[in-house]
C-alpha cells in the first residue's frame, strides 16, 4: 500500500499515509479527510512557516520524544555531541536528518527508515536487550 | 582493488572508537585496510553501496558504519568490537 497525501478540509492539516485519519488531530472534525497531489501538499508546507530546528531545538525535541518512552537520549554527552553534528551535517548535505553511522542506498522510502529519530525498537540492537541502544547510540534503554 | 576495506562516517562515534584499533592492528600486522568515509564523499558512499549485497546482510540488512570489507572472501562485518575479535576476522580465512 503506497502512502499518499490528505488535506483536512476544515483546517488544512496534511497527513501522509495510507489511509486519512478518522478524527482531525487539530481541529477534531470527522472525515474531514481529503485525498490532494504531492505538489498541493508541498505548495501548502512551501507557503507556511519557515521552521528551522537549530542543534539545541533538535535536542530539545528528541528530549520531549523520549519523556514519554522507555527509552531516553544517551547521557553520554560527548556521543550525544557528535552525533547531533552527523545529523545536521547530513540535513544539509544529504537533504534529511539521516544517521550518520549508516549510509543511504539512494531508494528514497528505504533511506527514510534512515531518518533521526529511526524506527530503531525493532532493531536487533534494542529489541530485548537489557541495554538496548539505537544503531548509532543516540537513544538508550532506560535503566 | 583492495583486499581489505573499511568504510567509515565522520560523525560515528562507533568509527572514532575502531579506528585507532584500526591503526593499532595495521602496526602489529602486516593487513592493511583502505579507508573510505562516506558521509562527505560521494565517490566513497557510491563505492560502498555497491557492495550492499555483501554488506547489508551482515549488518541488519543496512550499509551501517564502521563497515569492515573483505573483497576476497566476501565477508563483511559492522559496528564497534574488541581488538580481538577484529584481529580474529581480519585473519580468518
Amino acid at each position: 500500500m503506497k502512502k499518499r497525501y490528505w488535506r483536512c478540509f476544515v483546517c488544512n492539516d496534511i497527513h501522509y499515509g495510507i489511509a486519512p485519519p478518522e478524527l482531525c488531530p487539530t481541529c477534531k472534525v470527522l472525515n474531514a479527510y481529503v485525498e490532494i497531489t504531492a505538489e498541493e501538499a508541498r505548495k501548502i508546507f512551501g507557503g507556511g512557516p519557515d521552521i528551522a530546528f537549530a542543534p539545541a531545538d533538535f535536542r530539545g525535541a528528541i528530549e520531549r520524544f523520549t519523556a514519554g518512552n522507555e527509552f531516553q537520549v544517551n547521557p553520554d554527552a560527548e556521543k550525544v555531541e557528535s552525533l547531533l553534528e552527523g545529523v545536521f551535517a547530513n540535513e544539509k548535505n544529504h537533504g534529511l536528518k539521516y544517521c550518520p553511522c549508516r549510509l543511504s542506498t539512494g531508494d528514497w522510502e528505504e533511506d527514510l527508515k534512515l531518518v533521526c529519530p529511526c524506527f530503531f525498537t525493532i532493531h536487533e540492537t534494542y529489541k530485548g536487550q537489557e541495554k538496548g541502544e539505537c544503531w548509532c547510540g543516540l537513544f538508550v534503554r532506560r535503566t | 582493488m583492495a583486499k581489505l576495506l573499511l568504510f567509515h562516517g565522520r560523525e560515528c562515534p562507533h568509527c572514532k572508537k575502531m579506528l585507532p584499533l584500526v591503526d593499532k592492528l595495521e602496526k602489529e600486522t602486516d593487513v592493511e585496510f583502505e579507508r573510505h568515509e562516506v558521509w562527505h564523499d560521494e565517490k566513497n558512499a557510491d563505492l560502498m553501496r555497491s557492495f550492499r549485497p555483501i554488506i547489508a546482510p551482515k549488518c541488519g540488512g543496512q550499509l551501517r558504519v564502521p563497515a569492515f570489507l573483505n573483497t576476497e572472501t566476501s565477508d563483511a562485518v559492522c559496528g564497534e568490537m574488541e581488538y580481538d575479535k577484529l584481529k580474529e576476522w581480519v585473519t580468518r580465512k
